[in-house]
């Protein structure tokens, strides 16, 4: 056997490619494809649409419009497995066909990314499960970059811990499995939060399980021994620090979610911001959807590391993307300008290569320009300074009582509601819990405002236990203030924000030197816990000086998992674990003889109900320290957002006489 | 030395290359057996042989032999495996799939998949069209098989785990189907099953999508034969000429006359190069430019089984075995050889008879004796005779042995293959494999087939010298015992269990399945207990009616599909309080229940009336009362909206205290509703939908001020936020002297700034100018921007005077410059106090 190669997250891209063509190949001739919705978007991750087309595809419906026509003979629809709404959507869909349709239809479904009992019974039952070939394809991880695998379900944080459905763990386990079953076990399971704990379990299962299994070949084996290429993985429940999404982005790329919202690396921007689009349409518009209207002045922007620009901005403090692009427009003018030292035809060769180059950057800093410059006008406003003073005062643990009247002239004055709840989330999670008469308060001054069917929206985050009062019984167990008897049960974030040093005051936004700068100031208490894996020397540094008696820190390199930070990590929310898997001691050495060891190792740090741009940005701040020991790659459920999360408790209905219209996407706080 | 034939004896030239025949088992079916009755069917690598009797034959009527009809099956040497009765009238197709599965097509398409030579079988029809019109005859191939209707209608079934009866591009119905045979879509372009049809004169091909005409004038075909490799095919005219050519009709290769009026029983490919033609006892070896080689067989009838690499010849005394002699016996045995394998073969020879030409032989071929090694090792296993496989392996071994550097493992494994190969092929056994056939069943297939003949002991044997998991072999003999094992329950479970203990990979799913099939759910039950993987029990559970064990089982496992399968299942059976009861201690079940009731028939309408009993019972009185809410916000009226908000307090009332707050809201929200509907009728203007401050804000932008101020006091505004609505909306009307008006207000309690703010931004800096005396608690220095930002420049150098900012008025005075009537004006102001 071959030495194993390192995880490498284009392999996992090149798969789903290779699987999803091939299936297409097995239907024969020209398709009508069928996405849902939530798919459209992740299968432009992995393949254009223009290769779909090569593949026989001929127009492109969503399942959700219910408008499929029988303009040919094959029909193909894919969509996810799991929720027995799509099912029912598609045998809808070919009844109606069949019975509308003059010609016969061949009916194909590719379930992503498995074919699962409940859809084949409510096939069955509507009776069209004969008359369709049902296929799997296996996208699990859907690789938003080189770093970072998403499984992008994106109802995974309401699922999760609104509706307590379980399935996004099970499916990020399963799609662990995968990498483990390719690459070897992670010979280091570490974690923290319930959920993440049940992934770790489901794990440990489905190893036994394919222990079990009958059909145990060569290639599964592998599956079976620690890997010797993944050093570990850290299983992160987003439950343990709900305020870091909440408080608002200020990463670039955060600062473009918030602002106009990223869905599968691509935003809708006015092309009044961008500029048309230029006329090589192929460029940005990768994803498979229906022949969208040309009349729509959105323009598709592609944001990821393909563009090299913002690649170079993406993580960087909003403070200083101004002054970045400055200077790259400066460089990128002198560069051009050099055309007129070119002497000999060399040199004018030369630059008559590099132009289509330029053109390129050109064109992305005139996008990143047009957006800079419109996030700019949103961060002046008043609005938009209040909304991230009070946030700031209370993340860094100001009294909360002081900000009382910010807050309450905030919704007096209409500012967006998923502004507003972060706020009052961020207060609620911070000082686990609210007095009750201030929590009415504030609950009839959202009702009087935003409207009464928003008693669904405060019963759904009192549910996530995201705002609710001290007295609740699901706050019953709730530590106190400083009180470090009862731990474990909510993140007693005034402990761990000295414990973990999450408020560094001297952060320079140019030259970061601790991840706090992602906020200006602020540490994100789910990637210091990653630091506390990872960076255990760091960390027990900048916290040592402040005079907590943290145990006598073994900060020999040789401490692993949680070691040094035992009790800090108490004081956050869940369980807490750290496994070793181990394997055949034959066959660990064997491996080990083979790969040689002494590269640089994986680590996967996974998010169960998703992480935000910003945490991405800190994970990448500390993968780029630790570039010379480890990799790190990011797995998680979805991308997750402060407005995202509260879109998920958001009631939608409203008591106006009209059909209820599709609520816009996410508002963001503007201008009064 | 014993009495060996030599390897060529049975060779026969047919053009440049000879084909061997080579006997397989001898006295294979009783004599009294008339073959030429018997339809013959037999499965590939060597498989099992299946014997229906011809229904067309006129037999003797012999009272001593039962008359009922079944299906025989029997290993290639003639053992009985299994008998199978069959009661379903006409057979149009009896045939194998590549895993020994025997389909039975019966004249209605139904068709039945045996897939175990033990008699257990699952059917399916072939549908509507096959029952109407009736099958005429069906080809099988690896794992499907297509059907010709009577009216020439093609239907095709692609796999027998999930048959999927599809019609083909239909041929042309009118005209006989002379004979037809099928292209398995492996080897095709378009992945799709192709089929050859001979009507008329011509052949037409359909596969899935179309039926094309190759337009040729020499039919009708009697015959179609497909070579193993799908590339080429053989057509037999009516008046006995074969023509070979390419499958895609392009090429013609060779022509050969049999000169035989008698239309052939069979015409069947030996390998990829030859075609064989057999009449009752005739069999004709065609090769390539149409030489031929002929076999004689005095004994009766022979039926021709093809094979992959070859085809076997069934006969009542004999089983043979024709096929291309393979490249490297040719080169070690063929007459008047001297390649260097054949030299080495002599050497062992020599070497035994201690004669010194072995050591001179080795010298002769020292520099190609890594070729001549491989070749014997090779050779070893193409070879049937178990004399000449240890020759060989002897010679290969000698000669290895004279080699200073040799990579063994090619001799090692076939040392092992050989060890295998001979074990089955022992008549007891019956599977005569090739070497080729086996590289093509793989180990777990033929470990399979050992399993489907129960023969556990071998299977066992080879699976633990091949290194290979013996876990299925395990399963597969428990289930057997549990099938026909006539212990009770209690003594086979612990049989079993004492057997399989220890054993990794043991499936008790499988085995308590078994158990369940034949009626022993007890026994099931326990053996279930047994098995390690949750999600495995799940559906036998439920078949078992285990309810409640199988959603335990279904949520242990983690896996939310079988959670729901599990509940959709239990929904549908069980009366709905039941259904509840099983929820009930059970929260991940009831939390998915709640999440496919949100959202129940894809088109996001909720399952309303279930989660209100759901909660009833459950008295979880918030979420009723939410559906209800839910409900309110779906009404297409206020009024039937109001109605359902009391709904959703009357869920509440019990409890007064802990539900206060819900309950106040309720009441305001349907008081709201109560009063926009009395504000629409007066004023006739829109207001449903909109929130308490929306509807100030409203009604204050329209001048209805009073109304304004008794919504506020009803629903309790508090002062500060109705100033900020107030404010808004009067900026939003452009309304500048209703705000003076106010600004005349001794207290703002909002403070003055909001007003600065709001009417500044608003374009109004004359009136912004007129609160900045009035705001309080400034910071130092900020009256001036505020001024500044009016535009009022003077106005800003008053207030630097009076705070005696210097640099403030220095900035103010530059910006005016120096010669305005401005700039004279600060200047003048700031003399006094900033001395230069």
């Amino acid at each position: 056997m071959a030495p194993h190669a390192g995880f490498d997250t284009e392999q996992v891209r090149e798969k789903a490619r290779k699987d999803l063509l091939y299936l297409l190949e097995g239907v024969r001739g020209k398709k009508n494809l069928v996405i849902e919705k939530e798919l459209a978007g992740p299968l432009g991750v992995i393949v254009k649409a223009s290769t779909l087309r090569d593949y026989g595809v001929d127009n492109f419906f969503f399942l959700e419009n219910k408008n499929t026509d029988a303009s040919q003979r094959n029909v193909v629809f894919i969509a996810r497995g799991e929720s027995s709404k799509h099912a029912y959507a598609i045998a809808d869909q070919i009844k109606r066909l069949q019975r509308e349709s003059q010609s016969p239809h061949e009916f194909h479904i590719f379930w992503v990314p498995r074919r699962t009992l409940l859809s084949d019974k409510i096939l069955e039952e509507a009776g069209v499960l004969g008359d369709t070939n049902v296929a799997e394809l296996p996208l699990y991880f859907f690789p938003l970059e080189k770093d970072l695998l998403s499984l992008e379900l994106d109802s995974s944080f309401e699922d999760l811990y609104l509706a307590k459905d379980p399935t996004s763990i099970f499916l990020l386990a399963r799609a662990l499995m995968g990498i483990q079953q390719k690459h070897g076990l992670f010979p280091r399971v570490i974690g923290k939060g319930d959920n993440a704990k049940r992934v770790a379990e489901l794990l440990a299962r489905m190893r036994q399980e394919l222990l079990a299994g009958e059909d145990v070949n060569e290639t599964d084996k592998i599956g079976l021994t620690p890997s010797t290429t993944t050093e570990s993985v850290i299983i992160i429940d987003r439950e343990v620090d709900l305020v870091t999404p909440l408080l608002t982005q200020l990463t670039y790329e955060g600062l473009i979610d918030e602002v106009f919202g990223i869905q599968n690396s691509q935003t809708d921007v006015d092309s009044t911001i961008v500029g048309t689009q230029p006329l090589p349409a192929q460029g940005a518009s990768a994803t498979a959807a229906p022949a969208s209207s040309t009349q729509s002045r959105k323009r598709k922007i592609q944001l990821d590391s393909s563009d090299k620009l913002f690649d170079q901005l993406r993580d960087a403090n909003f403070a200083i993307v101004g002054s970045l692009l400055n200077k790259i427009a400066r460089r990128l003018q002198s560069d051009y300008e050099s055309r007129h030292s070119s002497k000999t035809t060399a040199e004018l060769k030369a630059f008559v290569q590099k132009l289509p180059g330029y053109q390129a950057e050109q064109q992305s800093l005139k996008i990143h320009t047009g957006l800079a410059e419109e996030i700019m006008k949103h961060t002046r406003t008043e609005n938009f300074n209040k909304l991230l003073e009070v946030q700031q005062n209370l993340a860094a643990g100001a009294d909360p009582s002081s900000q009382f009247d910010a807050i309450e002239e905030l919704i007096a004055r209409d500012t967006p509601l998923p502004q507003v709840l972060r706020l009052l989330c961020i207060y609620s999670c911070i000082s686990g819990g609210i007095k009750t008469k201030e929590l009415d308060h504030f609950r009839r001054l959202i009702l009087q405002s935003y409207g009464y069917q928003h008693l669904l929206t405060l019963q759904n985050l009192e549910k996530l236990q995201m705002f609710l009062s001290r007295s609740s019984p699901l706050a019953s167990m709730i530590p106190m203030t400083g009180s470090a008897g009862a731990t474990g049960t909510k993140t007693n974030y005034t402990y761990l924000r000295k414990q973990l040093r999450l408020i560094v005051d001297e952060v320079n936004e140019h030259d970061p030197n601790d991840i706090a700068y992602v906020y200006s100031g602020y540490a994100p208490l789910s990637i210091r816990l990653v630091q506390c894996i990872l960076q255990k020397q760091y960390l027990l540094s900048i916290t040592r000086g402040n005079g907590a008696a943290n145990a006598p820190g073994p900060a020999a390199g040789g401490a692993q998992g949680w070691r040094g930070f035992d009790e800090a990590v108490k004081h956050a929310r869940g369980q807490t674990f750290d496994e070793v898997q181990k394997g055949e001691d034959k066959a660990v050495k064997a491996r080990a003889l083979l790969s040689g060891g002494g590269d640089k190792k994986t680590v996967f740090v996974v998010f169960v109900g998703g992480i935000s741009f910003t945490e991405i940005a800190a994970l990448r701040f500390i993968a780029k320290k630790e570039e010379a020991r480890r990799n790190i790659v990011i797995c998680t459920t979805s991308i997750i957002s402060g407005n995202r999360m509260m879109e998920a408790a958001i009631e939608k209905g409203t008591f106006s006489k009209e059909a209820p219209k599709p609520t816009a996407g996410v508002v963001a706080a503007g201008g009064a | 030395m014993m009495d060996v034939t030599h390897p060529t004896a049975g060779w026969e030239q047919v053009g440049e290359r000879f084909y061997r025949k080579i006997q397989l088992y001898t006295q294979v079916f009783d004599l009294d057996l008339d073959l030429d009755n018997f339809i013959v069917a037999g499965a590939p690598y060597g498989g099992a042989i299946a014997l229906y009797r011809n229904e067309d034959k006129l037999v003797a009527f012999n009272p001593a032999k039962a008359s009922k009809p079944s299906i025989d099956i029997y290993s290639c040497a003639g053992k009985l495996i299994r008998s199978i009765s069959w009661d379903k009238g006409s057979i149009r197709g009896l045939g194998w799939s590549e895993d020994e599965k025997l389909l039975v097509v019966t004249a209605e398409g139904t068709v039945r998949c045996y897939y175990d030579l033990q008699g257990d079988f699952t059917q399916f029809s072939l549908g509507n069209s096959a029952e109407e019109l009736g099958v005429k005859s069906c080809k099988f191939y690896d794992h499907g098989m297509v059907a010709l209707l009577s009216n020439n209608t093609l239907i095709s079934v692609s796999s027998y785990d999930e048959p999927r009866p599809k019609q083909l591009a239909p041929p042309p119905e009118e005209g006989d189907v002379h004979s037809w045979n099928i292209i398995p879509p492996a080897y095709t372009l378009s992945r799709s099953v192709e089929v050859l049809l001979s009507i008329g004169d011509t052949v037409y091909v359909s596969d899935a999508t179309e039926c094309e005409d190759r337009f040729l004038d020499i039919g009708p075909f009697t015959h179609i034969g497909v070579s193993p490799n799908g590339k080429f095919a053989a057509l037999y005219t009516a008046t006995g000429k074969a023509h070979v050519i390419t499958s895609d009709f392009q090429t013609r290769l060779s022509e050969y006359d049999s000169r035989s009026r008698i239309p052939p029983k069979y015409l069947e490919w030996c390998g990829n190069d030859a075609v064989v033609i057999a009449w009752e006892d005739e069999v004709h070896l065609v090769g390539p430019g149409g030489s031929l080689a002929r076999f004689y067989y005095d004994s009766g009838r022979v039926h021709i089984v093809p094979d992959y690499d070859g085809v076997r010849v069934i006969a009542n005394d004999t089983c043979d075995f024709l096929q291309k002699v393979p490249d490297v016996i040719e080169d070690v045995f063929r007459l008047g050889t001297d390649s260097p394998a054949s030299i080495l073969l002599d050497a062992v020879e020599q070497l035994k008879m201690q004669s010194p030409k072995a050591d001179d032989n080795i010298q002769l071929i020292r520099p190609h004796l890594v070729e001549a090694v491989d070749t014997c090792v090779n050779a070893a296993g193409q070879e049937f005779s178990i004399h000449w496989q240890k020759q060989l392996l002897k010679a290969a071994s000698f000669g290895k042995s004279v080699l200073d550097v040799y990579n063994s493992d090619d001799f090692v494994d076939m040392c092992e293959t050989l060890r295998v190969l001979n074990a089955v092929r022992f008549f007891e056994i019956g599977l005569p494999l090739s070497y080729e056939q086996y590289q093509r069943l793989q180990p777990h297939g033929l470990i399979s087939r050992l399993l489907n003949r129960h023969e556990y002991l071998l299977a066992l044997r080879i699976a633990g010298y091949l290194r290979l998991p013996t876990d299925k072999i395990y399963v597969h003999w428990a289930s057997a015992k549990v099938k026909v094992g006539s212990e009770d329950d209690d003594a086979i479970c612990r049989k079993v269990v004492e057997k399989l203990s220890g054993k990794p990979g043991i499936s008790f799913e499988a085995i308590a399945r078994a158990a369940y099939d034949e009626g022993r759910g007890r026994l099931a039950t326990e053996l279930l207990n047994h098995e390690p993987r949750a999600g495995r029990q799940v559906p036998l559970l439920l078949s078992m009616e285990e309810d409640e064990l199988a959603l335990d089982k279904a949520i242990e496992s983690g896996d939310t599909d079988l959670v729901y399968f599990v509940l959709h299942q239990l929904k549908r059976k069980l009366p709905l309080a039941s259904f509840f009861r099983v929820l009930n201690p059970r929260p991940t079940a009831t939390a998915l229940v709640e999440a496919s009731a949100r959202d129940s028939d894809g088109s996001g309408r909720e399952d309303m009336a279930l989660l209100k009993d759901l909660y009833y019972q459950d008295d979880r009185r918030i979420d009723g009362a939410a559906v209800f809410i839910r409900e309110a916000l779906q009404q297409p009226e206020a009024r039937t909206a109001g109605d359902k908000l009391v709904l959703a307090a009357k869920l509440l009332t019990d409890n007064t205290k802990e539900n206060a707050f819900e309950l106040s809201a309720l009441k305001e929200a349907a008081s709201l509703l109560h009063a926009q509907q009395v504000l629409e009728s007066n004023l006739n203007d829109d207001f449903t939908g909109l929130s308490v401050n929306q509807t100030l804000f409203k009604l204050i932008k329209l001048g209805y001020h009073g109304r304004a101020k008794k919504v506020q006091s009803e629903f309790k505004v508090p002062e500060r936020v109705a100033w900020w609505i107030r404010l808004q909306a009067l900026v939003a009307k452009r309304d500048w002297s209703e705000i003076e008006e106010i600004s005349r207000a001794r207290k703002s309690p909002i403070g003055w700034e909001p007003f600065f703010n709001q009417t500044l931004q608003a374009g109004n800096p004359r009136l912004a100018a007129t609160f900045i005396p009035k705001c309080t608690g400034l910071e130092p220095g900020q009256i001036i921007t505020m001024y500044e930002k009016c535009g009022l420049r003077v106005k800003a150098a008053e207030e630097a005077v009076k705070t005696k900012d210097a640099e403030s008025w220095a900035r103010l005075l530059e910006a005016a410059g120096r010669n305005t009537q401005e700039g004279r004006e600060i200047e003048r102001l700031g003399l006094a106090v900033f001395k230069r």
